[in-house]
């Protein structure tokens, strides 16, 4: 018997968990109690994380679409058809005609590789998640401060002395963090939480900020004018280190908290309190998460979040800085990889004619091959499908339980003259695909994965994959084999990507296999050579920028794209729920976590559900615009009267999102939809 | 802190006729009013941390181990489970508690319970403000027992099992109670 250390599957905290080998089978779970991040805690969901494993609904064989349903084929056959179907559309309709879509449940070296094969075919059309979660981080900071990564590592929290949450529950989506936001209680911080619902989180804040959903900007920029009217502004911080303060000063002058008090229905009195309380804390931290980044004015809320940090002076020192919370424990590392549509690995825009031939170089490709504007997203991937895009292959992505309005999204795949996905179920999406290919899950394959604070951490392949499941990378590797680019991709490790990786992108430099598999915690990037340490926080001197600055801009306001009316009184805003994950692909599979949460559920306040005579358990259609969808309710006066949540782990909820989009950064707007809740009539 | 608190409720499975009077003396304990004719009609329902299971056709009650090396404290993210060393007690503080459901997952004998409206966890608290618990003072059969006194039980019956043998066929008895038996 042994045991071998990995990292949960799960969200990015990036917990240890030591797995029992006896016999090359893994017979259980040790709390890893020596590991730095988490000291053996690990939440419900990293408890249930072998379960995924030993599924038996596990793809064990490749199956190919026939008129009389799946039929199994060869691993030589699958590669075979779907080489064959690429080449077909690439030359017939060009590469521009190709789409990938890349997952943050693959290791970086997944993602680099999906990335490298769609940009090595001459489309920047590759894309995952990320689009769908903090897209608007990365064009938010990203031009402010030069990254748009988490300044500070998690651990932080605790040093802070006022941690202000924005559309963050982190308590219930990363509870094991949660550990360094009691402790910074206990040492006597101040704990503000703005969000319509009185989560988890808030049950220990001090002050309580019930913000309208998608008003967060109007909140952030009244904080910002009460920081600027009071001269609680740090002034040393704006002059040495930010330009733009002026236009920024402008742009709230009128936004006062009475005014953010209608919009927002945050009393204007607590608005002043939170600016004191943030401002003149000596160490303050702001944590964000998807009910800032999910709008459709997400960059800009984003800039708001970075704006009052930055005028603050909060950013730069231990205990101080900005938390972008990431959801999938490789959201970063894939961002880092350049899955993006426009940005090459390393945060490199595709718009850049030095960065392009960088690659073009370094990869060995005839130079122009990577075409000068940037690819399609996520969502715009799925509306051309079938028209301008003919083939797309999607890894470890469930669109249509996860992307807005999501009908709409099964009729676009549906109309794709070549799917693949590869993946560890028969998800949602897979059932529509032409060839489904089975996936190894995260402890059947080694690899490096980055956390939300830029942690590197190396996981270790603990058993093989069951039946014929192969991993991403393996898989990747010989497609590109096939279709003729095996010099591109002589790879016969994850290690010989990872040591590619080193030399594309600048901030993983001095992370090689060998460090990581030493390291007990992970190597925070960037680490610019092998004998760096790595940079757990962010600008302590200079920013990323070019001139070392940070750039303030002007915040601008528009009208919410659908506000609630007569005809839909409620506000429908959208959320996780503490045993479920993302689409539920995994956990709607793990017994233990769906009999505890077996049912979608609509959260309604009580006020509210007396004016439409419903009770609890009463089962109801919620209706907006897009569709309409049945759901029980669940009484609560944890939410703010007129608004309704509904958790987005079932395939049902995204019919009811709105299809707009941030116009900067793509994501879709999923935190606010007017709705209204009509009785099931039984019979 | 009293003495008793520090005794875990043990468990004489061949005693256990299933009635459930542990399990409805654990609720009303438990509930707001703490009077059963109120308790009925609360909402939420006060919830049990004690559980009858049928295990080989015979019924079992079964209740918190208070483990001194707790799966549930080792998991807790924010301590709202620790062990108390004074009390020998795994105690649950609501204040810190999450409802991240890591303990439920957790422990290897089930007996953690998501709560219901303000707890978010449910677990046995060996009834902190009574002398005997509820569960035990509840069980007609003396199924539940106290540890103190089930060892004072065991002590006595063990004495009384040597002094009836002793009675009946001497000799034997003294070799037990001297322990020289299967030791020659």
């Amino acid at each position: 018997m042994k045991t071998v250390r990995t990292v949960c599957p799960y969200c990015a905290v990036g917990c240890h968990l030591d797995l029992v080998v006896e016999n090359g089978r893994i017979t259980g779970l040790e709390y890893a109690l020596d590991a730095p991040i988490n000291a053996g805690r690990l939440c419900a969901k990293g408890h249930a994380a072998l379960d995924i494993l030993s599924h038996p609904q596990r793809l064990t064989h490749p199956l190919r679409r026939s008129p009389s349903g799946w039929k199994r084929v060869s691993w030589d056959e699958a590669l075979d058809t779907a080489a064959e179907q690429i080449q077909r559309i690439l030359s017939t309709h060009g590469p521009q005609s190709l789409a990938f879509l890349a997952t943050a449940k693959g290791t970086n070296e997944e993602n680099y590789l999906v990335q490298k094969l769609a940009r090595v075919l001459g489309t920047h059309n590759v894309d995952h998640c990320a689009r769908l979660c903090h897209a608007s981080t990365l064009t938010g900071l990203g031009p402010m401060l030069g990254m748009g990564a988490a300044t500070n590592p998690l651990w932080d929290l605790a040093r802070s002395h006022c941690l202000f949450f924005v559309g963050s529950n982190l308590a219930e989506n990363h509870p094991v963090a949660f550990q360094w936001v009691q402790k910074a209680k206990d040492a006597g911080a101040r704990i503000l939480v703005a969000d319509p619902r009185r989560t988890p989180t808030a049950w220990i804040a001090d002050l309580y900020l019930p913000v309208r959903p998608g008003t967060d900007l109007a909140l952030f920029a009244a904080m910002l004018h009460v920081i600027f009217q009071e001269g609680l502004q740090n002034d040393r911080f704006i002059a040495d280190r930010t330009t733009g303060v002026e236009a920024l000063r402008a742009s709230v002058m009128r936004t006062d908290p009475h005014w953010a008090a209608r919009i927002t229905g945050v009393p204007a009195r607590d608005i002043v309190r939170a600016a004191r309380l943030y401002a003149t804390a000596s160490k303050a931290a702001l944590i964000y998460c998807m009910g800032v980044t999910q709008h459709v004015f997400g960059t800009e809320t984003v800039r708001a979040c970075a704006a009052l940090a930055l005028v603050t002076g909060h950013v730069g020192k231990e205990g101080s800085g900005l938390f972008p919370v990431r959801g999938q424990d490789n959201v970063q590392g894939a961002c880092d990889m350049g899955a993006l549509s426009g940005l090459l690995p390393g945060y490199r825009p595709v718009t850049d004619a030095e960065a392009r031939s960088f690659f073009e170089k370094a990869w060995g490709l005839p130079s122009g091959t990577l075409p000068t504007t940037a690819g399609l997203t996520v969502t715009e991937i799925e509306q051309a499908a079938g028209k301008t895009i003919q083939s797309l292959i999607a890894i470890g992505e469930n669109p249509v339980v996860t992307s807005p309005n999501s009908s709409k999204t099964r009729e676009a795949l549906q109309r794709l003259p070549f799917f693949l996905v590869v993946d560890l179920f028969l998800t949602e999406t897979a059932e529509l695909a032409h060839l489904v290919l089975p996936a190894a899950a995260w402890a059947e394959k080694s690899g490096s994965r980055t956390n939300t604070d830029r942690r590197v951490q190396w996981s270790s392949q603990v058993v093989p994959p069951p039946g014929e499941a192969r991993p991403d990378w393996a898989i990747l590797v010989s497609l590109a084999h096939r279709l003729g680019l095996a010099k591109y991709f002589p790879y016969e490790s994850p290690e010989d990507v990872l040591e590619e990786i080193r030399h594309a992108v600048p901030a993983y430099k001095g992370i090689t296999p060998e460090r990581l598999r030493q390291s007990t915690c992970g190597i925070p990037w960037p680490c610019p050579d092998e004998a760096h340490p790595g940079t757990p926080v962010l600008y302590e001197n200079r920013f990323a920028t070019e001139d070392g600055l940070a750039k303030l801009y002007p915040l601008e306001f528009a009208g919410l794209p659908e506000t609630p009316d007569a005809d839909y009184p409620f506000c429908l805003t959208t959320g996780r729920m503490t045993l479920h994950y993302n689409s539920g692909a995994m956990t709607r599979r793990t017994e233990s976590l769906l009999s505890r949460a077996p049912y979608l559920t609509v959260e309604v306040h009580p006020e509210d559900a007396a004016r439409e005579g419903l009770k609890s358990q009463d089962h109801v259609w919620v209706i907006t615009r897009r569709g309409s969808i049945k759901a029980q309710v669940h009484l609560t006066r944890a939410i703010t009267p007129g608004v309704v949540f509904i958790p987005f782990h079932f395939p049902e909820t995204n019919r009811l999102t709105q299809d707009v989009l941030d116009p900067q950064a793509k994501i879709p707007e999923y935190k606010s939809a007017a709705c209204r809740l009509e009785k099931v009539i039984e019979g | 802190m009293p003495e008793s608190i520090r005794e875990r409720v043990m468990v004489r499975f061949e005693r256990c006729v299933g009635c459930h009077s542990c399990e409805l003396a654990c609720r009303v304990a438990h509930s707001r009013s703490g009077s059963l004719a109120v308790a009925i009609l609360e909402e939420p329902k006060p919830k049990r941390r004690i559980f009858v299971e049928q295990a080989a056709e015979s019924p079992a009650p079964f209740l918190c181990r208070h483990c001194e090396d707790a799966p549930c404290v080792r998991c807790c993210p924010t301590g709202a489970l620790r062990f108390d060393e004074a009390s020998g007690l795994v105690v649950y503080g609501v204040d810190r508690c999450i409802g991240c459901h890591a303990c439920v997952m957790a422990c290897p004998f089930g007996v953690i319970q998501p709560g219901a409206g303000d707890l978010f966890v449910v677990k046995c608290d060996r009834c902190p403000d009574r002398d005997l618990p509820a569960c035990v003072e509840a069980c007609p059969t003396k199924a539940l027992v106290l540890e103190r006194d089930f060892l004072l039980d065991r002590r006595r019956r063990t004495v009384r099992r040597f002094v009836e043998a002793a009675r009946t066929a001497g000799t034997e008895a003294d070799f037990v109670a001297t322990g020289s038996i299967g030791n020659p």
